[in-house]
């Protein structure tokens, strides 16, 4: 049980009269990469936005590492720390360089050090191709590259997990490529993910285990080859009928 | 224009010292009332009831009564709420400052709320503090988002402290009145005393203009 870093007991969010979770049950494992597909408004992203709690469950609880954070008495921003998130739409921050995006969050939580934070931060830039853009600001960078700075400026808080929700849905095909290229390396090298996708060979191709969401539901989960190849629930086979 | 030379070459003191009370007093309004309407503005946008609906009320009786109203309200009724001396002038920047609150609170709440959605929820994710939130991220863009209103409203503060004259407490308008009840020459007066509300306000909107594009260095 000790790897166990996340799990969810139960978790369901209305948005009004409608029902977006109906109640998920999960765990995820420490190091594992889990893929979260389904059709569009079935809930992967409310799942994914409860995990660190930009949504807040109207009952059921997720806990990190045993703990539970649907407690509000908990230091929500503290526990963020450990939770980076990717987003469709980058939003990386329009009124900073390259570099102060990526330092900023380490320089006022964590105290580190600005040169600290600095170098840190080029290392991680250097990672995803981005060194000779540091004192650009984001409006000079493609789609692409404000994603992969989006992704190293959730890296620079040394998460214990990263969530990417549909990270390369709001790109230009052309930039898909280098995008899922940088969460693949982040794939090998031990990172637990979670990763909401319509990019089905890339979700076959670096998950240990996929969720099927659909109706506010995990429909079906398995490993990536029992999804893909042999789904069994009618929702799973049709939804992947129309996607493969 | 030779009785506004002459009354210039006489009486430029005046205007002088009434040019450094018109400076003083709006410079304090715009500080105080932006510091008292960004406060207004959080009030009004906080999950609290209580002080949603403190300062809606707020932002409703300022807008809704006349200034000239505030500053005899103020001007009475404040130094007999204190427990210390206030001088008229201090009674003044009171209430311009507190008038001009509420105003610039709508400006601050229109420029938070103009901030995509997007740009809180990233601040979160990476595990800022609310307050960081705020002041790094959120406050910086809703400031470019709300320079050119800020403008506005800092140029109608200044033209605003005229209404102080009422109460004889050192500003242009008083000069104005000093000097043409000595002389009698109102017209070549008030001339002299709009020109330099004029070129005040001119130099205040360029002075904002080159902020805003400085600000626009990374769009």
């Amino acid at each position: 049980m000790t790897d166990v870093i996340l799990r969810t007991e139960d978790l369901k969010k209305n948005f009004g009269q409608l029902e977006v979770l109906k109640g998920i049950t999960t765990e995820i494992r420490r190091g594992k990469v889990v893929s979260i597909i389904g059709p569009s408004g079935g809930g992967k992203s409310t799942f994914l936005r409860c995990l660190n709690r930009l949504e807040m469950p109207d009952a059921g609880k997720v806990f990190f590492r045993g703990q539970d954070i649907t407690d509000k008495k908990l230091d929500i921003s503290k526990y963020r720390q450990s939770i980076g998130m990717v987003f469709q739409h980058f939003n990386v921050f329009p009124n900073m360089t390259v570099l102060e995006n990526v330092t900023l969050a380490p320089v006022l939580e964590k105290k580190v050090p600005k040169e600290q934070a600095r170098e840190d931060a080029m290392a991680l830039l250097c990672r995803v191709g981005l060194s000779d853009k540091a004192e650009e600001y984001p409006r000079k960078l493609s789609g692409g590259q404000k994603q992969r700075l989006a992704i190293v400026r959730a890296l620079a808080m040394k998460p214990e997990v990263m969530l990417f929700d549909e990270p390369t849905s709001a790109l230009d095909p052309e930039m898909v490529k280098e995008v899922l290229n940088v969460i693949r390396e982040l794939t090998r090298s031990g990172m637990t993910i979670l990763i909401v996708t319509h990019e089905m060979s890339f979700a076959r191709e670096v998950s240990d285990r996929v969720l099927f969401i659909c109706d506010g539901v995990i429909k079906e989960e398995g490993t990536p080859e029992q999804i893909f190849t042999c789904p069994h629930d009618p929702s799973t086979i049709k939804f992947l009928s129309m996607v493969l | 224009m030779e009785k506004v030379i002459k009354l210039l070459t006489k009486y430029y003191p005046v205007y002088l010292s009434g040019l450094w009370g018109t400076l003083w007093i709006s410079a304090a309004t715009v500080l105080f009332g932006c510091l008292l309407g960004l406060l207004v503005a959080l009030m009004r946008m906080s999950r609290n009831k209580v002080l949603g609906a403190v300062s809606h009320v707020y932002i409703e009786v300022l807008r809704g009564t006349p200034v000239l109203l505030q500053l005899y309200f103020f001007w009475i009724g404040l130094p007999k709420l204190v427990p210390f001396e206030l001088s008229d002038t201090q009674c003044i920047v009171a209430a311009l400052a507190v008038n001009a609150s509420a105003f610039i609170s709508e400006i601050i709440r229109a420029g938070i709320g103009a901030v995509d959605k997007g740009q809180w929820e990233a601040a979160r994710s990476i595990g800022l503090s609310e307050v960081h939130v705020m002041t790094h991220v959120i406050l910086p863009q809703a400031i470019k988002n709300i320079l050119p209103a800020l403008c506005n409203e800092f140029i109608s503060t200044v033209k605003g402290t005229s209404l102080a004259s009422v109460f004889f407490v050192g500003e242009l308008m008083t000069s104005f009145k000093s000097v043409s009840s000595a002389t009698f020459l109102a017209l070549q007066s008030l001339t002299i005393v709009g020109a330099i509300y004029f070129t005040l306000n001119f130099v205040l909107s360029r002075l904002l203009q080159v902020l805003e594009r400085r600000l626009m260095v990374s769009d």
